[in-house]
């Protein structure tokens, strides 16, 4: 982002923002939330849940002290966070003028707060963070620190062009550069690995795009491999660990104003990392929605282009390089997951070696496939950037939010509309999946894993592996071209995707392709050939890769082929 | 927030009011068009067959659905969609289930991105079970979708006996709208936000009257009546909660209120049905003389075609589709619902729902 642009950004959101707290439900978007259960429950320092504060001024005075309240609690469950120390001596400090501030000061102390936000999303350095980020990396690692700077990555390393054919750009890439010229672009990418965000800086790069202002995670610039180069992209910081609505909205209120300017968006609308390995299916919809917001601004100052355009896209993988971690807390008791994981394998710079060796010594790829634009309400986008009705006919969008003629913001329609992108976003997400070796070879066994033990609750399965020890490969075979069958006909008809290998391969083939990856990169094999056996090594893993190829009904294929092998076996 | 949303849909009311379109000629769709243009409102009533509306246009008659109704000065019947799409903002969808998609296809060209849609058709689309408010977001541009539903016999209502329907929408302001041209002292309009729901009782009620027709024709009083009505009120909520509705949607007007008066009236077109068959007609002759389309008979084979799937028991609707269509006696089906195995009176399902 530009120097004067950061400048005029910061001050537009604390000015918006600050506009909101005092102006509460009369301000178009709605007032900023203020109650919540917990407050509610626990009651210590907020005021009493059934009291009804009316009037602007005490409404203005409930966000603040919500604000607050939500931030200690923050401070006190996690009190080793980045600025915990800085954190802890503003909020004592609004603490103590909280209170006792005359009318006239409450506007300042918002601005404070808001500042306060503000200034982190865009972008500080906290002097520890700064001293992990200045340590020496490893040599190894710096082609994936280059990965940010493509740029630079191939003026220090030449040889590496070799690399780039490790990603394969697939889908409406054309419509995506297009697109960028007629308006503000928001790509929504699936979300797997923290690689992702290098993989699409990557891809940017080869498209000839600029770089994509971008919610990175606080994680992200904490990980001494990656904050140097998040703070020299157009990231900015989304700790996820902060709950007040107050922050949430400074959030939105940053991509919002980025958008009006004209800065492309990234986003990943899954909103972390997806645990199980499954495609999104549900998605965050806060951030999305600050699309339609940025939008009707752009309407109301009569903007020249004031369209957004919603690009969804999938990263797809052989292996994942944080699998192990991912599901490992996806299989945690529920309600101990860990929403922010920051000692996964992508702290480790061995672990981030090793898993890039694998894809050059594997002759791996990764697929970025790039899914048809849709506007902020979800309606496709043709080339020329109109939004189409589903005959393709163009759509006057202005009048979804116009209200007697002229664009007006209303946040529950709004609310709704940005649930129906987010929809189409999904099905985007679940069309343009791309199926790999790996995942079809873990679906086949699971759900034979699944068949053989019925009634088998998934956890135990997990852990003891049922009564099943291993499957012959014949078994695994019968259900790999059933699958498979199933598969190309969902590919021809659009409802997913492929990549060549499986396009192309018998299931042996690709059965013995799986098991190479699953037994070179991961702690221990997903999967292991002995003889003509094959044996589930980490189920975990297995269950993960598996979860890849859920949605699509193949349940069905790969149970038949269990039940016609074994009891061919048995005859 | 509330007083925000008040005064944006109060101005936005307001640019609704002066044409309104009603889409669909019949009994529902002229007694629509009848009660908002009672309520103040210009009404645009399309319709295909071109003598009632020139009889709706010059006599004030529908002849051929509502013979004895004077219809409200306000409306004007026509055959072009545009002219309807055109001039109204606010438009109702009353026409058939089987012939909703082609007339929203139709409409398609002359959608746009204002419009505020409110199916009043009650039923699935055989072939893809899709609701009419799905086949409205599957063919149109129009995203503000609504539906209206309750116990309302037309007869009734345009008699202007006391009445009330729902209009259930995601979007608050359709809702609004919908409330401002239709509720009077006498006929009230209540909200929801359920579609799912609201469109779901809207078609089972009528595969539940169709067999409480059939009871009555086989001469069973009320204790059997009430039991079918509260036996088909919990395959119907059964049904729901897998499709996503609310299950409490159920025991609102749209729900329980319908069913009852759909399984009781003698009005009820699909309780009539099922009378003529239990007392011998065939299913044909039973339409025929009917005159009109019994949404029930469509909805039993939308909902057969696809129980299956669903993975659903559907003990009524089962039976209801073996006496329509396989031909079979409705006394060996009400045997076979009687003898079947008792479970729980309130379904799992819905509990663990309501937790």
């Amino acid at each position: 982002m530009r120097t004067e642009h950061k400048e005029q950004v910061l001050s537009e959101v604390i000015g918006r923002i600050v506009e909101r707290v005092v102006r509460g439900a009369n301000h178009p978007l709605g007032p900023i939330p203020a109650y919540t259960p917990s407050m509610a429950q626990s009651g210590g320092g907020a005021p009493a849940a059934g009291a009804r504060r009316d009037s602007d001024a005490e409404q203005a005075e409930l966000v603040l002290l919500d604000t607050l309240y939500h931030e200690r609690q923050r401070l006190e469950r996690d009190p080793g966070a980045p600025s915990a120390r800085r954190d802890r001596v503003f909020w004592e400090e609004i603490s103590r003028a909280l209170p006792r501030h005359a009318e006239a000061e409450r506007l300042e102390l918002t601005r404070r707060i808001v500042a306060h936000f503000a200034g982190e999303i865009i972008g500080h350095f906290s002097p520890t963070v700064y001293q992990l980020t200045t340590r020496v990396v490893p040599p190894a690692l710096s082609l994936l620190l280059h990965a940010l700077s493509p740029r630079r990555l191939f003026s220090s390393f030449p040889e590496l062009q070799d690399l780039t054919s490790r990603l394969v750009i697939r889908g409406e890439s054309e419509q995506l550069r297009g697109l960028r010229a007629r308006g503000t672009v928001v790509l929504a990418p699936t979300h797997l690995s923290n690689l992702d965000s290098l993989a699409v800086g990557w891809a940017l790069h080869f498209l000839g795009l600029p770089p994509f202002t971008y919610g990175a995670g606080l994680n992200l610039f904490i990980n001494p491999l990656t904050s140097f180069f998040m703070h020299h992209l157009g990231a900015y910081t989304v700790d996820r660990k902060k709950t007040a609505p107050l922050y949430k909205e400074s959030l939105k209120e940053y991509a919002t104003v980025t958008m009006e300017l004209g800065y492309d968006n990234l986003f990943f609308p899954g909103g972390t990392r997806s645990r199980s390995g499954a495609v999104e299916r549900h998605l965050k919809l806060g951030l999305l929605g600050a699309g339609l917001r940025a939008y009707i601004n752009n309407l109301k100052r009569g903007k020249d282009r004031p369209n957004i355009y919603v690009v969804p896209c999938t990263l797809n993988y052989q292996l994942v390089l944080e699998a192990e971690t991912l599901i490992a807390d996806y299989l945690a008791e529920t309600g101990k997951s860990r929403f922010v994981i920051l000692d996964d394998e992508f702290s480790q710079p061995q672990r981030i070696a090793e898993f890039l060796r694998n894809i050059m010594g594997l002759d791996s790829t990764i697929y970025l496939v790039v899914s048809r634009a849709l506007d902020p309400f979800g309606n496709r986008v043709d080339d020329e950037g109109r939004s189409l009705d589903p005959a393709g006919r163009p759509i006057d969008i202005r009048r979804y939010v116009s209200i007697n003629g002229s664009p007006e913001h209303f946040p529950a329609r709004d609310e709704e509309y940005t649930r129906e992108l987010g929809r189409e976003v999904a099905a985007a997400f679940a069309r343009d999946n791309l199926l790999m070796s790996t995942h079809l070879v873990a679906f086949c066994v699971f759900r034979m894993l699944v068949a053989d033990n019925p009634g088998v609750d998934l956890f135990r399965l997990l852990r003891t592996g049922g009564t099943t020890e291993s499957f012959s490969m014949y078994q695994v075979e019968e259900a790999m071209i059933r699958v498979l069958d199933a598969v190309r006909q969902l590919a021809r008809a659009g409802a997913v995707r492929c990549d060549e290998r499986l396009a192309k391969s018998g299931a042996e083939q690709l059965i013995s392709n799986a098991l190479r990856y699953f037994g070179t990169y991961h702690r221990r094999p997903v999967l292991e050939r002995r003889g003509d056996r094959l044996y589930a090594v980490d189920r975990n893993l297995l269950y993960y890769y598996h979860n890849r190829a859920t949605g699509y009904g193949l349940e069905a294929s790969a149970a038949t082929g269990v039940l016609a092998g074994s009891a061919k076996e048995r005859s | 927030m509330s007083q925000e949303r008040e005064s944006t849909t109060r101005r936005q009311s307001a640019a609704d009011r002066p044409v309104i379109g009603v889409l669909g000629g019949g009994s529902w769709g002229t007694g629509i068009a009848h009660l908002l243009a009672a309520n103040g409102n210009e009404v645009l009533l399309w319709m295909r067959d071109g003598d009632v509306a020139a009889s709706i246009n010059e006599k004030r008659i529908n002849p051929r659905y509502l013979p004895n109704l004077e219809i409200a000065r306000g409306v004007r019947a026509t055959l072009d969609l545009e002219e309807v799409c055109g001039g109204a903002h606010l438009l109702y969808g009353v026409v058939p289930s089987q012939s909703f998609r082609s007339v929203m296809r139709d409409m398609g060209p002359f959608l746009r991105a204002d419009h505020f849609l409110i199916s009043a058709s009650k039923g699935f689309e055989i072939e893809t079970f899709r609701r009419m408010t799905e086949i409205i977001r599957e063919e149109t541009c129009v995203r503000r979708i609504g539906v209206l539903s309750g116990p309302n016999i037309s007869r009734e209502i345009l008699e202007g006996q006391p009445a009330a329907t729902v209009i259930a929408s995601r979007y608050r302001e359709v809702v609004d709208a919908g409330i401002a041209s239709l509720h009077s002292p006498r006929f009230r309009v209540y909200s929801g936000t359920d579609v799912v729901g609201v469109e779901i009782a809207a078609a089972l009620k009528n595969v539940v009257a169709i067999c409480s027709g059939m009871m009555d024709g086989m001469g069973f009083g009320d204790n059997t009546r009430a039991l079918l009505i509260t036996r088909g009120l919990a395959e119907i909520a059964r049904l729901g909660a897998v499709l996503g509705a609310d299950p409490l949607t159920f025991s609102g007007l749209a729900g329980v209120g319908d069913l009852i008066v759909t399984c009781t009236s003698p009005h009820s077109r699909n309780f009539r049905v099922g009378r003529l068959v239990a007392t011998g007609s065939t299913l044909e002759a039973a339409v025929a003389r009917l005159g009109a389309v019994a949404e029930g008979v469509s909805t039993t084979r939308a909902v057969m075609r696809h129980a299956r799937a669903l993975g659903m028991d559907l003990p009524v609707t089962e039976g209801v589709h073996r006496v329509l269509f396989a031909g079979e006696n409705p006394q060996m089906v009400l045997d076979d619902l009687m003898g079947r195995s008792v479970r729980d009176d309130i379904d799992s399902i819905l509990r663990r729902r309501r937790e």
